[in-house]
C-alpha cells in the first residue's frame, strides 16, 4: 500500500497533520494504536496563547467549536489554570471570581464529579455555592449494568435525556446566577451543550470530570471524521513495530496487523505521544523510541530522570526525541530525511514549540509545512 | 468523655501493639493503644507478608522455628479472613548444594513442620512460575497473611472490648515517680493537642523505635536496626511461597498476596537516625530482580509495583554486620526485674508470625503485676472477620449471586462484610477498580476503623494499592473522606500527601509500565485536575 504521507500516531498531532495534508490534496494513512491524549483532554488547548487562523479554520472545517478568550480555566479540583484557547463547552473566565450564587449539580452514583472540591474551591473566591443531587431513574440502569457508572457511560444516557435535566435544573434554581455542570453532554450530538445553555436561566459552566474526557473524545471524533471525509486513512486499532530504512530515508513501515503489507511513503511522520501511549519505551537503563530507533535526549544516570518529590518538575517528562530544525529525527546524529517528528513525543526539546496541545498543533505544522514545501 | 486512667497503656499500633491490646482488654483490663502514625506503618506493614511454616528458620533457630509452626497453625483458626493457605516450596536450584535438603527436612520435622520432599516435575505442577532448572523441591505449609488486615482487626476487636486507641499521637514523655512509670505524656500531631494518660503499667510494643521510647523512660535496649527491601509486583505470579533452599540470604522469598506477589529481601544495618525514611537503593532494585528472577523467572519481565522498606527490630547479641545471625526470637524486658524500673516492659523481637504469643507474653507480665488472675484466649478466639472460614458462603448469604467485587470484598472484610451488605445502591460502587473495593467499604473503614487520610484508607482497604497506585481510585476516595469529614481544606492536602507517597515507592522502579503510569498520574493531576 502506498501513501503520499503515512503518520504514525492518531492522537492531536496525528490527525492535525493528517487534515492538513489530505487539504492539501495528499493521500495520507493515519495509524493508531486508539489510545492517546485526547482521551484526557481537559478541553483548554496547553500552551496556545496565539492562535494561528489556519488552526481556527482546521477546528471549524471538522465542526470543532473553540473560542480564543485568554483568562482561567475551572479545574475539577476546584482551582483555576491559565487557558487562551478551549472548546466552546470549557468556558474561560477573565479572573478566577466568575460569578456570586452558584449552583453545583451531580448525580446520584456519580463518583467522578468532584463537587465539594469545587463548592470549597470557588467559595475561597467570594463566590458561594449550593450542591444538587439529581436521582435520575435512567443512571439506575446503568449502575445494574456490568461496568461502573463513569463520565462516557453518563454521557451516553446524557444525549438523551438532557431535556429532563434541564427540566430539573430550572426546578432546581433559586437565585443563582451560575449552574455548574459536569462536563459529561454533547458526546455523540455537538448541539447538546449549546442547547442546555438556552435552556438554563443563568449561566452554565460546564466543569472537568475524572478521565475519559468526553469533550476530548468528540473532539477525536470529529478530527477522525474530517479526516475520512476528506478521503484519509484511519488505521485504527494498529501499530507500527518496525521501519524499513534504505539510503538514509524511510522506504516502508511495518505493522502489527498489515503483517506482510508494508506501508510506503514518501514522507512519514512519527506522532506516536510520550510513554504512556508508547511512543518513547523505557527500561531500566535506556529510553529509546521503539520504531526507528530514533535518538533520544535523556540522562544516563536514572537516578536522574526523577524528582523525588512528586509536584516538582519531572526530568523524564523533558526527556524525547532528537530533531533537526526542520524536525526530522535524528538517528545516530543524522537526520532521516523524508521522517519528521510531531508531538509530544518531542517532550521539551523544543521549548519554543511549546507543551501540550500547542507542541502537537505547532510541530504538525511544521512538518506538514516541509513535507508541502518538497 | 473519654476517661484518661487505664489498667494498661500500650505503646505502638503495629501488629504487636494491637496484639497485646486485644489480649489485655479480652482478660478485662482497661486499654489505651497509643500509636504516634497510624496503624501497621512500621514493620508489621513493610515485610513480605508471609505466613513462615518456621521452615526458613529450622536449621539456625530451632526455636523460632518451633514458634512459627505454632502460630502458623493457630492464626489460619484465628485470623482465616487474612490468610491464604498456599503452601510453599524450598527449590534448590543447580548452583545450590543439593545435600542441603536433607539437613533441611529433618531440621523441620524435628520443629513439628510438615516438610515433605516432592519430584522437582511435581513442584512446576504445583506452580507453574518456578525456575524449571529446579533440582529439589520440599513442600512446606507456609501461607500469605494480609499484614493491615490482620493489624486492623485486632485493633477493631481491641476496640469491641472497650480499648481506646489514640493515632498520631507522640508520646512526648513519661509521668515517673521514683522508680515507677505512672503514665505518658502526648502531643496529638495532627491538633498539636496535649494530653495525659495514666495507668500502672506501660507496655512498649515499638518496634524499632522502641529503643528510643525506652530511652526516654530512662532504660537501655540495645537494638539493631536491619534495613530489609522488598519489590511488589503487578499480579500474581506465583500460586505458592517459593523459598530457597539454602541458609536464609538475600531476595530468596517469593510470597503470593492478594492480587500482586512481592520478592524480598536485603538484610542492611542503618543508623536509628534513617529508620523513619528508608529508601530502597538502586543496588537493592537490581539484586531483588536478579536473585528474585532465579525463583521464578518471568518476574524478570513481570511490571514492578512498587519499591518499599522495613526496619527489622532485633535485638543485638553479637556485632554481626548483616543481622541474619541475630535470633529472630521473642525478647520480653520486665524493667522492673531487669532494670529496676516499675510499671515498664517491652516486648519486641519476634516477627510478624509471632505477634500473637508475644501479645500473650506481653499480656501474662502485665496481669501478674495487675494481680489479675486471667487466661489468654487469643488462641482459640476468631477475630471479627473470621468467625466463618469460606468468605465464598458468607458472601453468598448476604448476597444471592454475589458479584466479583463481592466476593472481593468478602474475602478483605470476612464474616464483618455483613457491615457493608445491605446498604443502598451506591454503596456497590466501585471507588477502586484495581482491587475492587466499593463504596460501602470505603465509608464503613471510614465510620469504624480510625481513618484520617488516605494513607490510613488504604491500610484498611487496599484502596491505591493495584496497578494504577491510586491514579484513579485516590479522587474519589478522597470524594468520600471529604463528604464524610466536612473538611475540604484538609483533604485537598491530604490528597497530594497520598499521590507523594506512592511516588516514593513508584520512582525508584521507574521505568516501562511503572513510568507509564506515572507520568498519566503526574500529567491528570497537574493538568487536567489542577491539585
Amino acid at each position: 500500500m502506498r501513501f503520499d504521507t503515512v503518520i504514525i500516531g492518531g492522537g492531536l498531532a496525528g490527525l492535525v497533520s493528517g487534515i492538513s495534508l489530505q487539504q492539501a490534496g495528499q493521500q495520507t494513512a493515519i495509524i493508531s494504536t486508539g489510545q492517546n491524549a485526547l482521551h484526557f483532554f481537559s478541553g483548554s488547548f496547553e500552551s496556545m496563547q496565539e492562535v494561528p487562523k489556519r488552526t481556527l479554520d482546521l477546528f471549524a472545517g471538522a465542526g470543532i467549536r473553540v473560542h480564543y478568550s485568554p483568562g482561567v480555566r475551572l479545574t475539577p479540583l476546584g482551582t483555576f489554570r491559565e487557558a487562551a484557547l478551549s472548546l466552546e463547552d470549557t468556558s474561560l473566565f477573565p479572573t478566577p471570581r466568575f460569578a456570586d450564587k452558584i449552583l453545583i449539580v451531580s448525580f446520584a452514583g456519580y463518583l467522578d464529579f468532584f463537587t465539594s472540591f469545587l463548592a470549597e474551591g470557588l467559595e475561597k473566591q467570594g463566590m458561594s455555592c449550593r450542591i444538587c443531587v439529581l436521582n435520575l431513574p435512567e443512571l439506575e440502569k446503568l449502575e445494574q449494568g456490568p461496568s461502573e457508572v463513569r463520565s462516557v457511560q453518563i454521557a451516553r444516557t446524557m444525549d438523551r435525556i438532557w431535556e429532563k435535566v434541564v427540566q430539573e435544573i430550572r426546578a432546581l434554581l433559586r437565585d443563582e446566577d451560575t449552574v455548574i455542570l459536569p462536563q459529561v453532554f454533547g458526546l455523540q450530538d455537538i448541539s447538546v451543550p449549546g442547547r442546555i445553555r438556552q435552556g438554563v436561566p443563568a449561566r452554565v459552566v460546564f466543569a472537568g470530570t475524572m478521565p475519559p474526557s468526553v469533550p476530548g473524545i468528540r473532539t477525536q471524533m470529529l478530527l477522525k471524521q474530517r479526516l475520512r471525509v476528506l478521503g484519509g486513512t484511519y488505521l485504527m486499532g494498529d501499530e507500527a513495530t518496525r521501519a524499513n530504512i534504505v539510503d538514509g530515508k524511510v522506504h516502508s513501515i511495518v505493522t502489527r496487523n498489515l503483517g506482510s503489507h508494508c506501508l510506503e511513503a514518501d514522507n512519514f511522520i512519527l506522532a506516536t505521544g510520550s510513554y504512556f501511549s508508547k511512543g518513547l519505551k523505557t527500561n531500566p537503563f535506556s529510553i529509546f523510541e521503539p520504531v526507528f530507533g530514533l535518538d533520544v535526549e535523556y540522562d544516563e544516570d536514572r537516578n536522574r530522570w526523577y524528582d523525588p518529590a512528586f509536584a516538582n518538575d519531572q526530568p523524564y517528562m523533558n526527556y524525547g526525541v532528537r530533531t533537526d530544525a526542520a524536525l526530522h529525527g535524528l538517528h545516530k546524529g543524522k537526520p532521516i530525511g523524508n521522517l519528521f517528528v510531531a508531538g509530544s513525543i518531542l517532550g521539551n526539546t523544543r521549548p519554543d514549540l511549546g507543551s501540550g496541545a500547542g507542541l502537537a498543533i505547532r510541530s504538525a505544522q511544521v512538518a506538514v509545512d516541509q513535507i508541502l514545501s518538497l | 468523655m473519654t476517661t484518661k486512667d487505664f489498667d494498661v497503656i500500650i505503646l505502638g499500633g503495629g501488629i504487636t501493639g494491637a496484639g497485646t491490646q486485644r489480649d489485655c482488654a479480652m482478660r478485662g483490663l482497661r486499654t489505651l493503644l497509643i500509636e504516634r502514625s497510624d496503624i501497621a506503618t512500621g514493620a508489621t506493614g513493610r515485610n513480605h507478608g508471609l505466613l513462615h511454616s518456621g521452615a526458613r528458620y529450622a536449621v539456625n533457630d530451632a526455636e523460632s522455628a518451633e514458634e512459627c509452626i505454632r502460630e502458623n497453625m493457630i492464626l489460619r483458626k484465628i485470623a482465616s479472613h487474612c490468610i491464604d493457605e498456599t503452601d510453599g516450596l524450598f527449590i534448590t536450584l543447580p548452583e545450590d548444594d543439593l545435600a542441603y535438603q536433607q539437613t533441611f527436612v529433618e531440621a523441620c520435622r524435628k520443629a513439628g513442620i510438615n516438610a515433605e520432599i516432592i519430584d522437582p516435575k511435581l513442584a512446576v505442577r504445583l506452580d507453574p512460575a518456578v525456575n524449571p532448572a529446579l533440582t529439589g523441591a520440599v513442600r512446606v505449609p507456609d501461607g500469605s497473611v494480609d499484614p493491615f488486615r490482620l493489624c486492623a482487626a485486632n485493633m477493631l476487636d481491641a476496640k469491641l472490648h472497650d480499648g481506646q486507641v489514640r493515632l498520631h499521637t507522640e508520646v512526648t514523655g513519661f509521668i515517673r515517680e521514683g522508680d515507677t512509670i505512672l503514665g505518658v505524656r502526648t502531643r496529638n500531631l495532627q491538633t498539636g493537642e496535649t494530653e495525659e494518660f495514666r495507668a500502672p503499667v506501660t507496655v512498649n510494643a515499638c518496634g524499632i523505635w522502641g529503643h528510643h521510647i525506652a530511652s526516654l523512660a530512662g532504660v537501655n535496649i540495645g537494638m539493631y536496626p536491619a534495613k530489609g527491601a522488598l519489590l511488589v509486583f503487578s499480579h500474581r505470579v506465583n500460586q505458592m511461597v517459593i523459598n530457597r533452599c539454602r541458609k536464609p540470604s538475600n531476595a530468596d522469598i517469593l510470597v503470593p498476596g492478594d492480587t500482586v506477589c512481592i520478592i524480598g529481601t536485603t538484610s542492611t544495618h542503618i543508623p536509628f537516625e534513617e529508620c523513619d525514611n528508608v529508601a530502597v537503593t538502586p543496588d537493592e532494585v537490581n539484586l531483588l530482580i536478579t536473585e528474585g528472577s532465579k525463583l521464578a523467572p518471568s518476574l524478570s519481565s513481570t511490571r514492578i509495583l512498587r519499591a518499599y522498606a522495613g526496619v527489622r527490630p532485633l535485638v543485638s547479641a553479637d556485632d554481626d554486620p548483616t543481622g541474619r545471625n541475630i535470633s529472630r526470637g521473642i525478647v520480653c524486658l520486665d524493667h522492673e526485674k531487669r532494670d529496676g524500673l516499675k510499671g515498664f516492659i517491652t516486648i519486641t523481637g519476634g516477627k510478624l508470625m509471632t505477634y500473637r504469643l508475644m501479645a500473650e507474653m506481653a499480656t501474662d507480665v502485665v496481669c501478674r503485676k495487675l494481680n489479675v488472675n486471667k487466661t489468654c484466649e487469643t488462641a482459640h478466639t476468631p477475630l471479627p472477620g473470621s468467625e466463618e472460614r469460606s468468605y465464598e458462603q458468607v458472601a453468598r448469604r448476604i448476597w444471592e449471586k454475589p458479584s466479583m467485587a463481592q466476593k472481593a470484598a468478602a474475602s478483605r472484610m470476612g464474616t464483618s462484610v455483613s457491615r457493608i451488605g445491605k446498604l443502598d445502591r451506591y454503596d456497590n460502587a466501585l471507588v477502586c477498580e484495581c482491587e475492587e473495593v466499593s463504596v460501602g467499604e470505603v465509608n464503613d473503614a471510614i465510620e469504624r476503623m480510625e481513618v484520617s487520610s488516605l494513607t490510613d484508607l488504604r491500610r484498611r482497604t487496599r484502596i491505591g494499592m493495584g496497578t494504577c497506585q491510586g491514579e484513579f481510585c485516590a479522587c474519589r476516595a478522597a470524594g468520600l473522606l471529604a463528604k464524610a469529614r466536612n473538611c475540604v481544606e484538609k483533604e485537598r492536602s491530604d490528597l497530594a500527601d497520598f499521590l507523594q507517597e506512592r511516588w516514593k515507592g513508584n520512582f525508584p522502579i521507574g521505568w516501562g509500565d511503572t513510568l507509564r503510569e506515572a507520568e498519566y498520574t503526574q500529567w491528570i493531576y497537574k493538568h487536567v485536575l489542577g491539585l
